[in-house]
């Protein structure tokens, strides 16, 4: 199995060992303090860390060669973010390095590739996703945000909505609507839209989780440059689908599900019932066990989706990424239902205040329980964002099985 | 005997929801939730509730009360749930109403009548950091003075511990192998070291320790040295089952909630009320939420009608409702898409109040395993 065989990959060691070094060395304390504790990280903090990594070409490591990358093969991407996540470094923001990067260097200009991509290969920017809207979410083909061209400018009219972090964005990128005469997957453009524009407005989105990660981006008469177009006018929905597929396979992150069943295993050995640790418990092994089961499962559905990736210009497809995302996201609400299960014993509380730096309030139960608290709120939506789980069954449905 | 007739149940049910829907709306609760100089829950609204009589209405008729028995309670939580009502109903007319009525002396039981005006407000501190759900494990030690008692220990978070006037505290006497008493002790007596925290659904409460906090001899319930742990079960029953039929009030809330979005939304040129697989989820949610009312309200009548049975029908309930308040809360947020993710929209106020009804006093796999001991 290819996941077992990174996991024993010898020829990784010295790799894995540079990274784990690099980390000890160069992760700013305050970023792994705040990682541990679950607490929420600021711009600046992921830029401290993300900046070291850029300045290595390791956000980038898995890009080709020729755009800027390091070409590092599907197992050694794995063993990176496997380090990572060891070392209790945050997780790489994925809005440049695996959604705008990679379609820009598969059907941008020479003189797009110039322009962008080293800014996400250094992260000196950030960039956020103009896909969803009030009326298109699962019906994502539906969106109605309209550019219309005026001279070297399109100029655009329309919302977004679910936008992470769009106020931390230097740039997005948009499906526009181009044209609305035909099949409405035919009128879609894929568009870079520079966030300083004057005539946008973005305005934060409260969750359930009470932080702000979400906004709502207006677009009230934005001139783009037509420059910024990516590939041809109209042909934005084929660049949109080669992005999500890409979108999903990022959606299940395996070591974030290591992660959180790490942690589960933890707080079973710290949580006591009638003053035993759970962790003795028959039927709580039993549950760890049964999301072992599930996690190397999904784990073999990921290596499917890497070694097609891993062919000379290949991409996951959709109905790959369907599969992998849909077992993908249920096991990581299944594994975080877990924790809340254990957490429960500490009074069902969730102390929000403990999620930002500089909180001297007094804690109650273990000391990540705050930030798992907001990881099961927050990741009620892994089965919505990226296409729902609904969308990924329609999917499979109409693709592998033809129906 | 039941107290209420079926038609009086119906008007006690109709009276909390044209009042409730009238005043509690949603930007209320998020108003008195959220309120930075107050306790997280309105008093104002409690004198209301008392004024309704739904403070008393399982209380005795000697006590101002109604006389009303766990069906009647059951209406009054599901009320609760379904408008997420922020006040400390279990900790007050439930759990430390019970307390008091299960091991008062005569003296104490016109606490009783107190509790039906509003005017005394209770929280029941059982609980403690270490010991999860389980039901005997007492660490605080309540020590004999001349005059009264000292007491030593730890709690774990309760709902509106932080604010209500009196906490009800379990210790054992004298030792850690000693017999459970229970002490009405003043929220603000010296020694009790409150931890304020917020609920996952917005409520508030607070953990404890308590260091040497003196009481006098008449702040214990009721006389002689019996241990207490069989009367605190039978309290802690009942307060599981008031839980439930609040998760029911907030299940039945929340399908409809949802029903009416789907009825509402468009996509692919259609409102998501007429694709199959969504209909077919919401019959889901319903047939679910029928399936925790019909056993909490069997569990109800069994406690109304003596059945000796009736803590294992409250266990059944307890286990069912749980998972059945972790599917509908569940398939709320997910059948409003990003909408259900967000603060705004009162969907996720009924998930997070759901996650807790699931697992305040004990959650379904911990009520499965008491069944499956018990039935071996």
């Amino acid at each position: 199995m290819f996941i077992r065989s990174v996991e024993r990959d010898t020829s990784l060691d010295a790799f894995r060992a540079e990274v784990r070094d690099f980390c000890a060395r160069e992760l700013p304390a305050e970023v792994q303090r705040k990682q541990a504790m679950g607490q929420h990280l600021e711009r600046h903090e992921y830029d401290a860390w993300l900046k070291r990594l850029g300045a290595r070409g390791w956000i980038t490591g898995k890009w080709p060669k020729e755009h800027g990358g390091l070409g590092w093969s599907p197992a050694q991407t794995l063993a990176f973010n496997e380090e990572l996540g060891r070392a209790g470094a945050p997780p790489l923001v994925p809005f440049g390095v695996n959604m705008a990067g990679p379609v820009i260097y598969t059907f941008g200009t020479e003189t797009q590739k110039r322009t962008y991509l080293p800014g996400i290969i250094r992260n000196d920017t950030w960039w956020c996703q103009g896909y969803s809207e009030p009326g298109a979410g699962s019906d994502l083909a539906g969106l109605k945000t309209k550019a219309v061209r005026d001279g070297d400018h399109y100029v655009i009219n329309g919302q977004k909505i679910w936008t992470s972090l769009a106020h931390w964005a230097d740039w997005m990128f948009c499906l526009v609507r181009t044209d609305d005469s035909g099949k409405k997957q035919e009128g879609i453009s894929f568009i870079l839209i520079d966030m300083r524009t004057p005539g946008i407005t973005v305005r934060p989105i409260i969750a359930i989780t009470m932080s702000h990660h979400l906004n709502e981006v207006f677009f009230d008469d934005v001139r783009v440059p037509v420059e910024n177009l990516i590939g041809e006018e109209g042909k934005g929905w084929t660049y949109a689908k080669f992005l999500l597929a890409n979108e999903r396979v990022g959606n299940v992150e395996i070591s974030r599900l290591q992660a959180n069943l790490d942690a589960l295993s933890r707080l079973l050995a710290e949580t006591r019932e009638g003053g035993k640790p759970l962790a003795e418990d028959p039927l709580w092994r039993r549950k760890v066990a049964e999301h072992e089961v599930a996690l190397a499962t999904v784990k073999a559905l990921m290596a499917d989706q890497l070694a097609a990736t891993a062919e000379e210009g290949g991409a996951p497809t959709l109905m790959g990424a369907a599969a992998l995302k849909l077992r993908g996201t249920e096991l990581q609400q299944a594994i975080l239902q877990s924790v809340m299960d254990v957490l429960g014993r500490y009074g069902q509380l969730y102390q929000t205040d403990a999620l930002h730096a500089g909180w001297n309030g007094e804690l109650i139960g273990p000391t990540d329980s705050a930030g798992l608290v907001y990881e099961h709120l927050y990741r009620r939506a892994a089965t919505i964002y990226g296409g729902s789980s609904e969308v990924q069954k329609n999917i499979i449905a109409k693709g592998a099985l033809g129906l | 005997m039941p107290a209420f007739s079926s038609e009086e149940r119906q008007l006690l049910n109709d009276s909390l929801r044209d009042l409730l829907a009238d005043k509690y709306t949603f930007e209320h609760f998020k108003k008195v939730a959220r309120a930075e100089d107050g306790d997280g829950f309105s008093r104002a609204d409690w004198a209301t509730y008392a004024e309704m009589g739904w403070l008393g209405v399982c209380l005795p008729e000697s006590a101002g009360g109604a006389g009303g028995g766990a069906t009647e309670l059951g209406i009054v939580m599901a009320g609760a749930g379904r408008f997420l009502l922020l006040e400390p109903f279990l900790g007050t007319i439930v759990l430390g109403a019970s307390a008091i009525e299960k091991a008062g002396t005569p003296d104490q039981q016109k606490l009783l009548a107190d509790i039906a005006t509003g005017k005394l407000t209770l929280a029941f501190c059982h609980a403690e950091p270490d010991g999860g759900y389980a039901r005997d494990y007492v660490r605080t030690i309540a020590r004999r003075e001349s005059d009264g008692y000292v007491i030593d220990g730890a709690k774990a978070h309760t709902i509106a511990a932080h604010a209500v006037d009196t906490l009800v505290i379990s210790a054992r006497l004298g030792s850690a192998s000693g017999p459970v008493a229970l002490f009405l002790v003043p929220r603000t007596s010296a020694g009790i070291k409150l931890a304020p925290a917020p609920a996952l659904d917005g409520r508030r409460g607070a953990a404890m320790t308590l260091t040497g906090v003196r009481v006098p001899t008449s702040a214990r319930l009721g006389a002689g040295d019996a241990d207490l742990l069989p009367a605190i079960g039978d309290i802690l029953d009942r307060g599981a089952i008031a839980v439930c039929a609040e998760a029911v009030g907030a299940m039945a809330a929340v399908t409809q909630i949802t029903v009416d979005y789907l009825k509402t939304r468009k996509q692919f040129g259609q409102l998501l009320s007429q694709f199959q697989v969504l209909q077919h989820r919401l019959v889901d949610m319903s047939v679910t939420t029928e399936e925790a009312r019909a056993i909490v309200h069997a569990a109800l009548q069994a406690v109304d009608d003596g059945d000796p049975q009736a803590r294992h029908t409250i266990w059944k309930a307890k286990v069912k409702t749980a998972q059945c308040a972790r599917f509908v809360g569940g398939q709320a947020i997910q059948l409003h898409g990003g909408m259900g993710m967000t603060d705004e929209l009162i969907v996720g106020h009924y998930y997070k109040r759901l996650v807790l009804c699931e697992s305040l006093l004990g959650d379904g796999e911990w009520y499965l395993k008491q069944l499956a001991a018990e039935m071996a």
